[in-house]
C-alpha cells in the first residue's frame, strides 16, 4: 500500500508536518508528500492511502494551498469509491472555528465516496506548540494499522 | 525525500533579514539546493524579525511559527549570522562580491507618519505621540526600545483600523500581571500604564465593512467583560459583512454596571490635526462624508497605526536600488540581487502572503542560478 500525503498550508506548518512524516516513514513504506495545489485526480486512486494534513485559515476557512484542490473536487466530482484516507487538522482554539479548515476537505472526500479511517487527528496551536510531534503519533497509528492489511513488498 | 535536481551544485546565497520573508526564502531555496551555502544575516542578534518584534506576544499560535522557522537553522544547515547590519557592518557591494545571489528581505519597520498629526520630519514629536511599530517593538522586548520616553495615560487615541490597532487595544486592556506572564518586559509594562480608569478611542477613515482588521480580532476583545465597548457605526451598516457583525456583536454585549474602562470605535473619520504644545492635547478628525461635526478627542497619548514604510535609519533601502532593469514581479533588483516580502511589495499582506512571495522569488533565483551555471558550463 502506497501512502500519499497531501497537505494544505498557509504559513508552512502543514508542509513541515508532511516533510517530517516522509522523513520518518520513508524506507519502511512507500510514502510521498504533495501540496494540495499540485494534486491531480489520477493520484486519488484506491491503491494509495491518502493522509490529509490541512491547516485552518482565518475564520475557519481553508488555507490558500487547499483551495485549488477543493475547487478541483467540486468541478470534476470524481467518483472516489474505494479510496481511503485519514485526516490531521491544524488549528488554533483561540478562534471558535478551531480546526475547521481540514473539515472542508474531509466533507468533500466523503461526499465523493471516499472513506475516512482511524482517528481524526487535531492539533491546537493556542498553547504555542508545534503540530509535528502529535502528527507523528497520529501517523504511526494509522500507518501501522493500514500497512498490516497489505504487507509492503 | 525526493532528490533535488540540483544536488551536488553548491551556489552561495546570502539573505539579508531573518524575518518571515527571509526565512521562508531560505526554506524554499534549501529544498531546491540541498548543498548550497545559504546564510541569513540580521542586524539583530536574534532571528525572526516581525515574528519576534511585531506579532503580539499573546498570539501564541502565530508566535509558534518561529519554532517552524528555527528548523531551517537547526536542521537544514542554513547559517544564521546575527548582529550584522548590511550597509553598516559591511557594504552591500562587499556582500554581492562574495555570494552568487543576495536577497534583500529587510522588511519595512518605520512607522508611517501622519500629516497633520506628525510635525515635519525635522521637528520633534510632541510628548505622547507614538508610532504603533515603536510600541509593539517595546512590548516585544526589542533591544532598541526607548521605553523611558513612552507613557500611555488614561485617554489614548489609536489612529487606524487594522489588526495592529486591535492588537494594541487588546494589549492595553490586558492586566500587567498577564503581560508579565507572556514575557512583556517590566519597563514596557510600566510604559503602557495600568489605569483603573481608561478610555481608548479607535478612529479611522474606513467604514466598518472597509476596515482592514479581521473580524476574529474584534471578537477576541469580548473576553474583557469589565469593558464597555461602543461604536458610532450606523444602524444601516451591512449586517452580512463579517466585520460589521463582529463590531455589532461586541458593542451589544451587556455593559458592566459601572464601567471604568471604555473602548470606543469611530468609523469614517479622516485625521485632521493633532493639537499639541509640548504634549499631545486634542486629536481632531473630520467626517469623511462631510455631514457630522468634527470629532474632537482630548487625549494624553496618541498611537498612529497607519502602516509601515522605509525607516530613515535603514542602511539599505530597496527603493533606492530599483532601476530600469529591475523585474520586481519576479523579485529581481539587479543581476544577482533580489528582494522579497514587504521590501519587494510594500507593507501589505500577512505572514502567509510573504510565504507565497518567498516561493516566487526563490523560484526566480533557482532559475537564474541554473541558467548561469549552464551558461558558464560549470553545471554539475
Amino acid at each position: 500500500m502506497k501512502f500519499q500525503i497531501i497537505y494544505g498550508t498557509e504559513s508552512g506548518n502543514a508542509e513541515t508536518v508532511a516533510d517530517d512524516l516522509v522523513d520518518e516513514f520513508d524506507g519502511d513504506v512507500e510514502i510521498e508528500a504533495t501540496d494540495m495545489t499540485d494534486v491531480t485526480l489520477e493520484e486519488l486512486d484506491p491503491s494509495t492511502f491518502l493522509l490529509v494534513i490541512c491547516s485552518t485559515h482565518g475564520d475557519g476557512g481553508m488555507p490558500a494551498s487547499a483551495v485549488p484542490f477543493a475547487q478541483l473536487l467540486d468541478d470534476e466530482q470524481p467518483d472516489l469509491t474505494g479510496l481511503r484516507y485519514a485526516v490531521f487538522g491544524l488549528g488554533d482554539s483561540s478562534y471558535e472555528t478551531y480546526s475547521r479548515g481540514s473539515e472542508h476537505i474531509d466533507v468533500r472526500l466523503q461526499n465523493l465516496g471516499a472513506t475516512r479511517v482511524g482517528d481524526y487527528g487535531r492539533h491546537d496551536a493556542a498553547d504555542g506548540s508545534l503540530p509535528n510531534e502529535s502528527a507523528l503519533e497520529w501517523a504511526h497509528e494509522i500507518i501501522a494499522a493500514v500497512a498490516v492489511e497489505v504487507p509492503a513488498r | 525525500m525526493p532528490t533535488s535536481p540540483h544536488a551536488g551544485a553548491r551556489p552561495s546565497i546570502a539573505i539579508v533579514g531573518a524575518g518571515p520573508s527571509g526565512c521562508y526564502t531560505a526554506q524554499f531555496l534549501r529544498k531546491d539546493w540541498p548543498d548550497a551555502e545559504i546564510t541569513v544575516f540580521d542586524r539583530h542578534e536574534e532571528p525572526f524579525g516581525l515574528l519576534r518584534y511585531g506579532v503580539a506576544p499573546d498570539h501564541l499560535g502565530t508566535k509558534a511559527l518561529a519554532k517552524q522557522l528555527v528548523r531551517i537553522f537547526d536542521r537544514s544547515g542554513v547559517r544564521f549570522v546575527g548582529g550584522v547590519e548590511v550597509g553598516r557592518t559591511m557594504t552591500l557591494a562587499d556582500l554581492r562580491s562574495r555570494y552568487d545571489a543576495v536577497v534583500l528581505a529587510t522588511g519595512l519597520w518605520g512607522d508611517r507618519r501622519l500629516p497633520g498629526f506628525h510635525p515635519e520630519e525635522s521637528a520633534t514629536d510632541p510628548v505622547g505621540l507614538y508610532g504603533a511599530g515603536r510600541i509593539t517593538r517595546m512590548i516585544n522586548a526589542h533591544p532598541g526600545r526607548e521605553s523611558a520616553d513612552v507613557r500611555l495615560g488614561e485617554r489614548t487615541v489609536i489612529v487606524g483600523l487594522g489588526n495592529v490597532a486591535i492588537d494594541l487595544v487588546r494589549l492595553l486592556l490586558t492586566p500587567p500581571e498577564s503581560l508579565t506572564e507572556i514575557g512583556v518586559p517590566d519597563d514596557a509594562v510600566a510604559a503602557l500604564g495600568h489605569h483603573e480608569t481608561r478610555t481608548i478611542d479607535v478612529v479611522g477613515r474606513s467604514s466598518a465593512s472597509e476596515a482592514k482588521f479581521d473580524a476574529a480580532m474584534v471578537r477576541e476583545l469580548a473576553r474583557f467583560t469589565d469593558v464597555a465597548f461602543t461604536s458610532d457605526m450606523p444602524d444601516a451598516a451591512d449586517a452580512a459583512d463579517p466585520r460589521v457583525a463582529a463590531v455589532r456583536e461586541l458593542t451589544s454585549l451587556p455593559s458592566p454596571a459601572a464601567p471604568a474602562r471604555r473602548v470606543r470605535f469611530h468609523f469614517g473619520w479622516t485625521p485632521a490635526r493633532l493639537e499639541a504644545d509640548h504634549r499631545v492635547r486634542t486629536s481632531v478628525f473630520r467626517d469623511v462624508e462631510g455631514t457630522r461635526r468634527d470629532l474632537r478627542l482630548d487625549t494624553d497619548s496618541v498611537i498612529t497605526a497607519v502602516g509601515f514604510t522605509e525607516s530613515g535609519q535603514d542602511a539599505v533601502r530597496c527603493s533606492e536600488l530599483r532601476s530600469a532593469t529591475s523585474d520586481l514581479d519576479r523579485g529581481v533588483l539587479d543581476s544577482g540581487l533580489y528582494s522579497v516580502g514587504w521590501c519587494r511589495r510594500g507593507p501589505v499582506g500577512t505572514i502567509p502572503a510573504n510565504r507565497s512571495d518567498a516561493k516566487i522569488v526563490a523560484a526566480t533565483i533557482t532559475a537564474d542560478l541554473v541558467a548561469r551555471s549552464s551558461a558558464t558550463g560549470s553545471a554539475a
